[in-house]
C-alpha cells in the first residue's frame, strides 16, 4: 500500500467521523438533553448529597481508626485485585473495545492503520471507565469522610484518585490481556493468583501487591507519595495497551460488535437486566453443555404444574458455568461485608449490600427472566401468568442458601464471633429479601397483556424522563429495603438490648416483604386487569353522560 | 500463474464443534468459483476466515500472497457479507464515499452514480440505507463492495432478497468484474450463478466433498443435497 493511499485513507475516516459527530449533534433534542442532565443532577448528584448528609453516623472510634489505617489499603486494595483479573478475564475474551458492525465492516477491513482507526475508540473507553471510576471513587470518599478524619473535599478527591486508578488497571489490563492474545486460561490463573494474594493481604496482613492502590482510597486522611506508583502502573498498562492497538483481534470487535448496538439500547432504556444478560454475552460466558449434577427422571405421575416449573428451574441453574457462580460468590460475599458495616454504624453501607443483592438476584432468577422473555409461550400454557411466574421463584429462592451462607460467613468474619446467632437468623432472609428487587426488576419487564399498545408512548414528555429514572430507582429502592433489617440488632446493641430477639424480628418482617412480593408477582396481572376495567367502565359512563347532556341541550 | 487465495490445513472448530476440518485450497487469479453446501456446512466460516473477520483454530490463508487480515490483503480482497452492515446515521451517498475513500479511490463520484445507476438505487442515494428493505439493503452492499477496487471478490449469499431485476443487475457486475480480471468466490444456492462458474466446491459438514468444474456433476443434486 502507498503511504498516499494510507492518507487517504486515514483522512477519510477522520473526516466522516467528524461529520457523523455533526450528524449526531444536529439530531439531538437539546432540550430534552438539558432535561435529562436538570434530572440526572436532581436525582443522582442531589440525592447521593442528601442521603450522605442525612445520614448522622458517628466518627470512628481510635481503635478502628489505627485498624483503618492497618488494614484498610489490603481491603481496597482487594477491589483493585478484583478490577485487575476481571480486566485481564475481559481482555482474554475480547474486550475492553466494542465497535459498531459497520465499523467493522467497512474500517476494519479497509487498507489503513489499524492502531490509527482504533485510537479514537479506545480513548473513549478510557474515559468512560475513567468517569466512572472518579465518579464512584468521590462518592464513596465523600461518605467515608463523614466518619473518619479529613474534609470532606479531601475525600472526595482521595476517592476519585483511588477510582481513577481502579478503572485504569481495569481498562489496561484489559487492553494489554487482548493486544497480547492473552490464553484464557492464563488469564484467568493470573487474575486469581492476584486476587487470592490481595485476599491473603487482608486475611492474614502479609503485604499484598495491590495494598497501594488501596492506600490511595485513604488519601482523604493522609498521603503516601509512594502510592502514587499503583496510578503510574494502571497509566502504563494503558499506554502499552494503546501503543499493540494494531495487534487487536477482528475476530473478537466483529463478534463483539452484534451486541453493542443492543447493549446500547438497554443503557439507554436503564433496563440493567438486559445490560447484565449483554454483558454476559460479550465475555462469551454460556451455560455448560453438561450440568453441574443430573437430575433423576421426575416420575410422570407427579409432573404437576409446580413440579415442572421446579425441576425447570434446576435445568437451568445447575447449568451456570464457573465464572458466574464465582462472581455470585463474590457478591455474595459483598452483601455480607456491607451490611457487617451498616451493623457496626457505616448506615451508607446499606446501599452498597442493596446493590449486591440486586445483581446476585439477577443472576440467579435466570429461570424467571428466561419465562418472561418467552413471553408467548408462557401464554400458551393453562396457568394464569402470575401463578406461573410466582411458581418459578422458588427454585431460585432454594438457590440463594449456600450464597446466604457466604454472606453470612463473610458478615461474622467481618463482625467477631460473638454475632454468629444473629447473623445466622438475618442472613437468609436478607439475601431473599435483598434479591427480591431483582424479581421485581425481571416481573416489571414482562409485556403487558391486558395493554394492547405500550402505555409509555402516552406519557407526557415532561414526565417521560420522571418515569425512566423511577423505572431504573424503583426495584433497587425494593432491595434496600429488603437489606434493612440489620438496623434492627444494631439499634438493640446501641441500646443494651438483646441482639438475637432484635434479629428475630427482622427475620420475620424480611420474610413478610419477600412474601409481599411473591404475592405482587402473583397478583400483578390480576389487579392491573381490574383497574383497567374499572378506569374503561368510568370512561363509558363518562361518555354516556357527555351523550346524554349533549342530548338534552340540542 | 498467480494464486489469488490460498489456504493450508485451514481449520475451525467452535470448542468440540468442527465447522472447518483441515482445508487445503489454492484458487487462481481471475478464477469464478461457486461454493456451496447445506446450512452450517461451512460456507460462512470459510469466507470470514478468508476475508480476516475470523481467527482461524490452525492453518493459514492468503489473499493475494498476503496474509489474511493483512494491509496488503485487505486492499486486496473484497467482502460482501450475507448481513449487510451499515451506519445509522449516513445516507447511502456518505456510506459510498466514505467506503470508496477509506481505500484511497479517486474519482469515486462516477463509479459510485454507476453502480446506483446499475443496481437501481439513484434515488435512494440520500437515505439512510438502515431503513432499507432487505433487498434494499442488499443491493446498497453490494454497491459498497463494488465502489472499491479489488483483486479478490469474496460474497456470502449475495441473491438472498433480491428481487429478479436486483440478480440480474448483481450478475452483469459480476461479469463485469470478472472482465477485469477479478477472482470470484461466492457461497449460493443460486443454480442460475452455479452454472456460470469455471470451478465448483462443495462442503459437508466443515469437510470438501467437491472440487471440480460443474459440468462434470449433478449440479441439481450437488447444490440440493450437500
Amino acid at each position: 500500500m502507498s503511504s498516499g493511499q494510507a492518507t487517504t485513507g486515514a483522512l477519510a475516516l477522520a473526516e466522516m467521523r467528524r461529520r457523523r459527530t455533526r450528524h449526531r449533534l444536529g439530531a439531538l433534542d437539546w432540550f430534552e438533553v438539558a432535561y435529562r442532565v436538570y434530572l440526572f443532577g436532581i436525582f443522582g448528584g442531589g440525592t447521593v448529597l442528601w442521603i450522605s448528609s442525612s445520614v448522622n453516623d458517628a466518627t470512628v472510634a481510635a481503635g478502628t481508626l489505627a485498624d483503618v489505617g492497618r488494614h484498610g489499603p489490603a481491603v481496597l486494595g482487594l477491589l483493585a485485585a478484583l478490577a485487575f483479573s476481571a480486566g485481564l478475564r475481559g481482555g482474554s475474551h475480547g474486550g475492553p473495545l466494542a465497535l459498531e458492525a459497520a465499523d467493522v465492516t467497512h474500517v476494519m477491513l479497509a487498507p489503513i492503520d489499524r492502531r490509527h482507526a482504533l485510537m479514537r475508540p479506545s480513548v473513549q473507553r478510557v474515559r468512560s471507565a475513567l468517569s466512572t471510576g472518579v465518579g464512584a471513587g468521590a462518592v464513596a470518599g465523600q461518605l467515608a469522610g463523614r466518619r473518619l478524619p479529613g474534609s470532606l473535599v479531601a475525600w472526595a478527591a482521595g476517592g476519585a484518585l483511588y477510582g481513577a486508578t481502579v478503572a485504569l488497571l481495569w481498562v489496561g489490563a484489559a487492553l494489554v490481556a487482548h493486544t497480547t492474545r492473552l490464553p484464557r486460561w492464563l488469564a484467568t490463573a493470573v487474575g486469581l493468583a492476584v486476587v487470592a494474594w490481595q485476599g491473603a493481604a487482608v486475611a492474614w496482613h502479609v503485604p499484598g501487591p495491590a495494598d497501594t492502590a488501596g492506600s490511595l482510597g485513604l488519601w482523604g486522611w493522609r498521603q503516601h507519595p509512594m502510592d502514587l506508583t499503583a496510578t503510574v502502573v494502571a497509566v502504563a498498562a494503558v499506554v502499552a495497551g494503546i501503543l499493540m492497538l494494531g495487534r487487536i483481534s477482528v475476530d473478537a470487535l466483529a463478534r463483539r460488535s452484534s451486541l453493542v448496538a443492543q447493549l446500547r439500547f438497554a443503557v439507554t432504556m436503564q433496563d440493567l437486566r438486559t445490560v447484565i444478560l449483554l454483558r454476559r454475552q460479550l465475555n462469551q460466558e454460556h451455560t455448560r453443555h453438561r450440568p453441574w449434577l443430573r437430575l433423576g427422571g421426575g416420575g410422570a405421575q407427579r409432573m404437576g404444574f409446580t413440579h415442572s416449573l421446579w425441576r425447570r428451574g434446576w435445568f437451568g441453574l445447575l447449568r451456570f458455568p464457573l465464572p458466574r457462580i464465582l462472581r455470585m460468590t463474590a457478591l455474595a460475599v459483598a452483601v455480607g461485608v456491607l451490611q457487617a458495616a451498616a451493623a457496626k454504624g457505616t448506615t451508607p453501607a446499606l446501599v452498597g449490600a442493596a446493590l449486591a443483592a440486586f445483581v446476585l438476584g439477577l443472576e440467579v432468577m435466570e429461570p424467571l427472566s428466561q419465562e418472561v422473555d418467552q413471553a408467548d409461550r408462557a401464554d400458551g400454557l393453562p396457568l394464569e401468568r402470575g401463578e406461573l411466574l410466582m411458581r418459578h421463584l422458588a427454585a431460585p429462592a432454594v438457590a440463594l442458601a449456600p450464597f446466604a451462607v457466604i454472606a453470612g460467613l463473610a458478615a461474622v468474619v467481618s463482625l467477631g464471633a460473638e454475632y454468629i446467632a444473629a447473623t445466622a437468623i438475618l442472613a437468609y432472609p436478607t439475601v431473599l429479601a435483598g434479591a427480591a428487587g431483582a424479581v421485581v426488576s425481571i416481573v416489571r419487564d414482562a409485556p403487558d397483556p391486558y395493554s394492547p399498545v405500550n402505555q409509555q408512548a402516552f406519557v407526557p414528555p415532561e414526565m417521560a424522563g420522571f418515569t425512566t429514572t423511577l423505572r431504573l430507582v424503583w426495584p433497587i429502592l425494593v432491595s434496600t429495603l429488603g437489606v434493612c433489617a440489620v438496623l434492627l440488632p444494631r439499634a438493640a446493641a446501641r441500646t443494651g438490648g438483646s441482639v438475637e430477639a432484635a434479629s428475630v424480628r427482622g427475620a420475620v418482617g424480611e420474610v413478610l416483604f419477600i412474601v409481599a412480593v411473591a404475592w405482587w408477582v402473583r397478583l400483578r396481572d390480576r389487579v392491573r386487569r381490574s383497574v383497567r376495567a374499572f378506569m374503561a367502565e368510568g370512561r363509558s359512563y363518562t361518555a354516556a353522560q357527555r351523550r346524554q347532556t349533549s342530548g338534552r341541550t340540542t | 500463474m498467480t494464486i489469488a487465495l490460498s489456504t493450508r490445513g485451514l481449520t475451525k472448530d467452535y470448542g468440540d464443534r468442527p465447522a472447518l476440518l483441515p482445508l487445503d485450497l489454492e484458487v487462481p487469479q481471475g478464477q469464478h468459483v461457486a461454493l456451496v453446501g447445506h446450512n452450517g456446512s461451512g460456507k460462512t466460516t470459510l469466507l470470514r476466515m478468508a476475508a480476516g473477520l475470523l481467527d482461524p483454530s490452525a492453518g493459514e490463508v492468503e489473499v493475494m500472497g498476503h496474509g489474511s487480515g493483512t494491509v496488503a490483503a485487505r486492499r486486496s480482497l473484497s467482502w460482501l457479507a450475507d448481513t449487510p452492515t451499515f451506519y445509522d446515521d449516513l445516507s447511502l451517498g456518505e456510506h459510498l464515499e466514505y467506503v470508496a475513500r477509506l481505500h484511497g479511490v479517486v474519482g469515486w463520484q462516477d463509479r459510485a452514480d454507476e453502480l446506483l445507476e446499475k443496481l437501481q438505487l439513484t434515488h435512494r442515494r440520500d437515505d439512510i440505507p438502515t431503513t432499507f428493505s432487505r433487498g434494499l439493503r442488499q443491493k446498497a452492499s453490494i454497491a459498497l463492495g463494488l465502489v472499491r477496487p479489488f483483486d479478490v471478490l469474496l460474497v456470502d449469499e449475495p441473491f438472498v432478497g433480491l428481487d429478479a431485476s436486483g440478480k440480474s443487475a448483481f450478475l452483469a457486475l459480476l461479469d463485469d468484474a470478472a472482465m477485469a480480471g477479478a477472482t470470484l468466490l461466492v457461497a449460493t444456492h443460486e443454480l442460475a450463478f452455479v452454472h456460470r462458474v469455471t470451478r465448483l466446491l462443495a462442503l459437508r459438514d466443515g469437510e470438501l466433498v467437491y472440487d471440480g468444474p460443474p459440468s462434470e456433476v449433478d449440479v441439481n443434486t450437488l447444490v440440493l443435497h450437500t
